[in-house]
């Protein structure tokens, strides 16, 4: 009865995301050709509440059609991707039919070729710019001075990456004790069992999620300006995605423990945090210094970023030398740059690979 | 007088426990029997049919759904544990100790610390995380571990051991929470016929020498009469036998593991 009724809901809720979906994609492509037919950018940017209103009206029109083309028996391409598997069955007759001439392959066919040509517009692709004769002796005399480094700066660039090195240790370093206590509470089997645990879950998922999709260098631009440029700015910008990418990733390792010790461990009475110490961390502790070293690693490659912004390290000095167009020295910067980060790469997947 | 005494002599009383989880699944549909002191119970049936269920209720590894489960300790204290809450729960598992089919060691850690880890229980948390337990919990971990006959392998890794030697760190480390009941789940299931008599011999070491009460989900006949001194037997969710392990017949074979079933022996 249940099962049945579980169904007819989920059936429900498919059929009302196939119609969202093609409703969308048929306002995509109504939106689209008509920007096409000669909308400017600036035409575009001062009719937008306009198009929102075109949008959503055309979403219900596609729709409204979509409806009557699935009850009518034509497959569209949210019916294709949504419909529940037992209706997902394929004829022999559909199965020998090619793509491009069943409804929905046209569909997304259509939606792919457009998205194509629009890109190609947005982007002001032009091959020939790279190819005239000014502008590429420009590049090749560029390349050229790049290729011939300025070794006298040799010596300030071995300090500088010295200090990008450090810099991505320390946020190493702070990051891993606060994730790794982050790690327990942000994993569902831990929390999972009360209220108040699934709460703090939910709650510190949501938190990290969003701190980790601010792009490290947004936050190096704000800590440039809270603590102002240099190193100390670097290194709180990486603290702050470090935490919440090894958060991130110990959370999935703790997930992914098996359940046997930790059941072995409950069965002696033994407490919530003697089951975590005794139990869950034995498991996790190799994964653990994996990622950890591997977030060094990606922490070094990040820091030289953050240096353009403002985080201190080889990256200002890059920034220093790249502003004056003093290419010799900025290809000397480089090759220290490229090195330093094959050294961290090999380095860290040899010892990725011993503690395995 | 002679009921008082017939009530003195069970431990574990168990009434109508049912245990349904959350996805609609019926392990249990009012299972219904006692445990006596010092007896080595079996309980025996399918895979599926209720057993590691009705175990893991008994030390509130699960909640039962409905039921009691009432426990006499020495001393006369009667609980039900199906209604234990919080610190309650924990304070029952430590008078039961449990083995399982995995053995459920922790692989990396030394054997020594693995039998420690039996005294978690009695150990202040604070006191544990930083690994120091009495040293009375050390000579009690390896008495216990010269018991089941590996003390000179305490300072091996638990994953170094062969299985017949896990489960028996699991025994000592069981043991070491010094119990009123053992749990096992399957004790031999994932051991070679030779192995499993060794280990299931020492499960009766303990029920005859330490006067433990031992309840012991099995799914071999042959082994139930060789350790058993009583059977129960489930049967999806349902309690189907109760009585001695000699008056297992073929009929009665049949009955628990389902028309055209061949008993196997195992030596």
């Amino acid at each position: 009865m249940s099962q049945g009724n579980s169904n007819v809901a989920s059936e429900k809720g498919a059929s009302f995301r196939r119609t969202v979906l093609d409703g969308v994609v048929f306002a995509y492509l109504g939106l689209t050709g008509l920007a096409v037919l000669g909308l400017s950018e600036a035409e575009l940017i001062q009719k937008i509440p306009q198009l929102v209103l075109i949008f959503v009206g055309l979403s219900v029109l596609g729709g409204g059609l979509s409806l009557l083309l699935n009850a009518r028996g034509i497959k569209t391409l949210g019916w294709q991707i949504y419909a529940p598997p037992h209706l997902r069955m394929k004829s022999t007759e559909e199965l020998a039919t090619p793509l491009y001439r069943t409804f929905w392959g046209a569909q997304m066919i259509v939606v792919v070729a457009i998205t194509t040509v629009v890109g190609v517009r947005m982007t002001e692709i032009d091959i020939f710019k790279l190819l005239e004769a000014d502008r590429f002796h420009h590049a090749m005399r560029l390349f050229g001075e790049l290729f011939s480094p300025d070794w006298s700066v040799l010596p300030k660039a071995i300090v500088k990456v010295v200090e990008t090195i450090y810099i991505a240790f320390i946020a190493t370093v702070i990051a891993v004790p606060i994730a790794f206590v982050l790690s327990f509470l942000m994993a569902r089997n831990i929390m999972g069992g009360s209220k108040t645990g699934f709460a703090v879950y939910a709650v510190l998922r949501t938190v990290f999620n969003v701190s980790r999709s601010i792009e490290p260098v947004l936050w190096a631009i704000i800590f440039s300006i809270w603590a102002s440029f240099g190193p100390f700015a670097g290194m709180l910008a990486l603290l702050v995605h470090s935490i919440a990418s090894l958060a991130k990733q110990y959370s999935e390792i703790v997930e992914g423990i098996e359940d046997g010790p930790v059941e072995g461990i409950e069965a002696t009475g033994a407490s919530r945090l003697q089951v975590v110490w005794f139990a869950v961390v034995p498991q996790v502790v190799l994964p653990y210094i994996s990622y950890t070293v591997y977030r060094w690693d990606t922490n070094v490659r990040m820091a030289t970023i953050l240096g353009l912004v403002g985080g201190g390290g080889i990256g200002a000095m890059l920034m220093e030398y790249f502003g004056q167009a003093m290419w010799p020295q900025v290809g000397c910067i480089i090759f220290v740059i490229a090195s330093v980060v094959w050294l961290m790469d090999a380095f860290s997947s040899h010892i990725r690979a011993a503690i395995k | 007088m002679a009921t008082m005494e017939a009530k003195n002599d069970t431990i574990l009383s168990i009434r109508n426990l049912v245990k349904t989880y959350p996805n609609g699944t019926q392990a249990l549909k009012g299972v219904s029997f006692d445990v006596k002191r010092g007896e080595f119970l079996v309980v025996i049936g399918l895979s599926g049919s209720g057993k590691s269920t009705m175990l893991r209720c008994v030390n509130r590894l699960h909640h039962p759904t409905s039921g009691q489960i009432i426990y006499r300790t020495k001393d006369g204290h009667e609980s039900d544990i199906a209604q234990a809450e919080g610190e309650e729960i924990l304070r029952i598992r430590r008078t039961m100790g449990m083995i399982f089919q995995h053995f459920n060691l922790i692989p990396r850690h030394s054997v020594l610390s693995n039998v420690l880890y039996g005294s978690l229980g009695a150990t202040p948390t604070l006191k544990s995380l930083m690994g120091l337990f009495s040293e009375a919990d050390e000579k009690r971990a390896m008495e216990y571990l010269r018991l089941v006959g590996i003390q000179d392998k305490a300072h091996f890794r638990a994953a170094q051991l062969s299985g017949g030697q896990q489960q028996r760190v699991a025994i000592a480390r069981a043991l070491t929470q010094t119990p009123d009941v053992l749990l096992a789940d399957e004790p031999v299931a994932s051991l070679d016929p030779a192995t499993c008599h060794i280990v299931m011999d020492y499960l009766r070491r303990v029920n005859q020498e330490l006067g433990l009460t031992i309840i012991c989900n099995l799914h071999f006949l042959s082994l139930v009469r060789q350790y058993a001194t009583r059977v129960v037997a489930l049967k999806g969710g349902v309690l189907v036998y109760e009585g001695s392990p000699s008056d297992i017949d073929d009929a009665w074979f049949e009955r628990i593991y389902g028309e055209g079933a061949k008993e196997v022996h195992i030596n």
